[in-house]
């Protein structure tokens, strides 16, 4: 096994690679990640169009909406440990901005691990 | 208000007080400022020279503001008072309200004017099940406001206090020192401002008061000029249809993300909040009436539809959620309401909503639109919703802690039984699901065949759906006493139990020609029918009691589709009587039907005995005159056109519907009573 992998890039270098979702094919908009990592920000810029999804390090254009957590909490929601809808209820996930587009972009979030009955 | 509180609300905010505008709740008592399901306030005294008010009397002015009246003492002795209290409250962030005192003696008075204040920002989950918090309280006082504050970590809620007048602060409230000439009067306004989401990074906003009522008021005026005139020699009629149509307008509820747009919550107090299923129910109530109500309720449900599989809030890809909450409950994962999806009817029923909203509207570019979401649905029935692979329905939770044991309307533990009164296991498979995933395909297909162009689809589902009708008459059907049981247990045998579930089969129209007549003998039959409407469980079965909640209680909702089930196969009579036994019964709950009534025979109590509940006005309840006018005019879209076919109890000697909005612009329907019912 390789030493384990940061969740956080990990979810954004797996989304630079679906170059379309019909999920989020109601959705434009660009959102800024500001993941907090002890005194260093670390930012992604998610943008979409109609579905379509580019993913860049850099920002071009404007942004219509912030997101902000700590690094801790954007691994465990990156990795489906956490909801990020409660994350946002329990302000450990900040939006600032448009609130439809993050709707839109807590369907990225994978599911949580499975607790099989059988 | 017969329960002695006064509610006044506006979207999820809202306010239950004692007549006396007062607030003194405990960690049970549901009063309290609540909002985005936190209280925000659960004290709010006032008292004139530390003497409490006594009400003279209440103004329910709009739904969103009230008046109260008061004088200061006790009992005997108001009837002298030398000063009168008027208190007026409306609803906006938070509440504002405007406290003038009136000196009636002809000398001045110096009065000491204290609000007492406090807060425990329980989360309304917690106030339903006693719970204790978790947090730590603060209250800061500065020159001009008092700020109560609540946090858990990073969680953070805060009301803020201030008035116009001059005041002293502190910690528990605010004292004002006033003089009052001679005849004359004092007059402050207070704000009481709450932090929503976000609480902690964004600033509390205090909205201009009378600007927010006055929008609240012309948006109240504009609905009800909106909607269909109702015209009948009977009065009460035209009262009920009114008081629908306000009830309605305040359980409108804007989640934040439906742009300004409203959808019906499920009732106040405790479910201000979005409903799958009620929200379902609610719009196609209100189709011919305010068809926009089912749109705001399709875009929303759709945006928040399943895309993972999260056993802690039973979510899969397509299935629509069950029940969505703001509370720390929630944002801590204590509950799993962010959204939770246990319910197994919504889903069907959000494509059936689909479909019927097209045919009265004529709405095909929002047929499009959702169509993503209408194919995930109709795919979860098929490949999330069948537990056994049996080609039926099922529900078994997977949070067994805090989600639903029952996961259709009928949710209460006891709910569904044999006839000797023994409970089935789990997964179990209730009838009217199977009806609701039949008239989702025959819809659904429907929808692919002239919308999405997409035959292929279209005749899968016509397969589908007709080889499901197959099945389910043979396999639910009662042969013994030719009914449909309730359910169908773990190993696939009848839960035999006779129940008002046969109503919705007929609604969906699973139900087989020949079965029909017998089934709506049923219906209206003495162990069903009560004289008011068709129990949820009949007489006879070992579990029925009158005013047990699922087990004998008359249920308004259940027995509007259940009007519309009977029309649909062609029992006017019979869909007319129970519109007659419904809306008499509204009558002596002032047009505000509740959530549910005893299920006593008529002749016995002569009038309905409301079922102990503390949720009211409650929206599928108010819904159920609006859906009762549609099935007594035989009101249906055909094409292009309204069909009308009126039905209506000899009572009403006439009745005219105005305006009915639809893809034909507007039409007018009107009908004279025929039908002898029984009374």
């Amino acid at each position: 096994m390789a030493k384990a992998v940061d969740p956080t890039a990990a979810f954004f270098s797996e989304l630079a690679t679906r170059s379309h979702d019909p999920l989020l094919r109601k959705a434009s908009g660009a959102t800024r990640f500001d993941i907090v990592d002890g005194r260093r920000i670390r930012r992604w810029y998610l943008s979409i169009d109609k579905g379509d999804i580019s993913v860049a390090t850099k920002a071009s254009g404007e942004t219509s909406c912030i997101i902000r957590a700590d690094k801790a909490v954007f691994d465990r929601i990156a990795a489906g440990k956490l909801n990020a809808v409660a994350a946002v209820l329990r302000g450990d996930l900040v939006v600032d901005g448009d609130w439809r587009l993050l709707v839109r972009l807590q369907r990225l979030f994978p599911s949580p691990p499975r607790r099989r009955r059988k | 208000m017969n329960d002695g509180l006064v509610k006044i609300l506006d979207g999820n905010t809202f306010v239950v007080s004692d007549e006396r505008g007062d607030i003194e709740a405990s960690l049970t008592d549901p009063t309290g400022l609540f909002s985005f399901d936190t209280r925000f306030l659960s004290r709010w005294v006032l008292t004139v020279n530390g003497e409490r008010l006594n009400p003279l009397s209440v103004d329910d002015l709009q739904y969103f503001e009230t008046r109260f009246f008061l004088v200061p003492g006790t009992g005997t002795v108001y009837i002298d008072a030398k000063l009168s209290v008027i208190r007026q409250r409306a609803v906006s962030t938070g509440f504002h309200e405007k406290l003038t005192i009136l000196n009636h003696a002809d000398k001045a008075v110096s009065l000491e004017v204290r609000v007492d204040a406090g807060c425990d920002f329980a989360d309304l989950f917690e106030v339903k099940d006693a719970l204790k918090k978790k947090g730590t309280y603060s209250a800061k006082t500065e020159r001009r406001k008092l700020t109560l504050g609540y946090e858990r970590g990073p969680f953070a809620r805060a009301t803020e206090i201030s008035a116009s007048a001059p005041a002293r602060y502190d910690d528990k409230g605010l004292t004002f020192k006033v003089r009052i000439p001679a005849h004359g009067e004092w007059t402050t306004h207070i704000d009481v401002v709450t932090g929503l989401l976000g609480a902690g990074q964004a600033p509390l906003e205090r909205q201009d008061p009378d600007r927010v009522l006055a929008r609240m008021r012309r948006n109240l005026e504009r609905w009800l000029d909106e909607a269909p005139r109702v015209e009948s020699d009977r009065d009460h009629l035209r009262a009920t249809y009114r008081r629908s149509l306000v009830d309605l307008a305040a359980l409108r509820f804007s989640p934040p993300i439906a742009g300004g747009q409203a959808l019906p919550a499920a009732g106040l107090p405790w479910f201000m909040t979005m409903f799958g299923r009620d929200s379902i129910f609610t719009s196609l109530q209100a189709l011919p009436f305010t068809p926009e109500l089912a749109a705001t309720t399709l875009r929303a449900l759709g945006d928040w539809q399943g895309v993972r599989s999260d056993d802690f809030r039973d979510e899969d890809p397509g299935r629509i959620l069950h029940e969505m909450r703001y509370g720390e409950m929630t944002a801590f994962e204590e509950r799993p309401h962010s959204p939770y999806y246990g319910s197994v009817d919504a889903t069907p029923l959000y494509v059936v909503l689909l479909d019927e909203y097209e045919r009265w509207t004529g709405d095909r570019a929002l047929v499009r639109e959702l169509e993503v979401e209408a194919r995930a649905a109709l795919n979860w029935i098929d490949e999330y919703a069948d537990l056994r692979g049996t080609g039926y329905i099922w529900y078994q939770r997977r949070n067994e802690e805090s989600g639903l044991e029952n996961q259709c309307w009928k949710d209460s533990w006891d709910s569904i039984s044999y006839r000797d009164g023994s409970l089935p296991g789990f997964p179990r498979a209730t009838c009217e699901l199977q009806g609701y995933a039949y008239d989702a395909k025959v819809r659904g297909a429907r929808l692919a065949r002239e919308i999405w162009k997409d035959v292929e689809l279209a005749e899968r589902l016509e397969r589908d759906a007709a080889d499901l009708k197959r099945r389910f008459n043979r396999d639910y059907w009662v042969e013994d006493d030719e009914y449909f049981a309730i359910a169908l247990d773990q190993d696939g045998r009848q839960v035999d139990a006779l129940s008002s579930n046969n109503g919705h089969l007929l609604w969906s129209g699973i139900v087989d020609k020949s079965k029909a007549k017998a089934v709506a003998r049923h219906l209206l039959g003495p162990r069903l029918f009560s004289g008011w409407g068709v129990r949820t469980l009949a007489a006879g079965e070992a579990r029925y009691n009158p005013i047990g909640y699922h087990t004998g209680t008359v249920w308004p909702f259940d027995n509007s589709f259940i009007a519309w089930g009977l029309r649909r196969y062609g029992f006017k009579a019979e869909a007319a009587e129970i519109a007659a036994g419904i809306l008499d019964a509204a009558e002596f709950f002032d047009g505000r039907l509740p959530e549910a009534f005893g299920g006593y025979p008529r002749e016995q109590t002569k009038y309905p005995v409301q079922y102990p509940t503390a949720c009211s006005p409650q929206a599928w309840s108010t819904g159920t005159p609006l859906l009762l006018l549609r099935t007594m005019l035989g009101l249906e879209p055909q094409g292009e056109h309204l069909i009308v076919d009126p039905a209506l109890p000899s009572d009403i000697k006439h009745l005219e519907l105005l305006d009915i909005p639809g893809r034909w612009g507007r039409m007018d329907a009107f009908g004279r009573g025929r039908v002898d019912v029984r009374r």
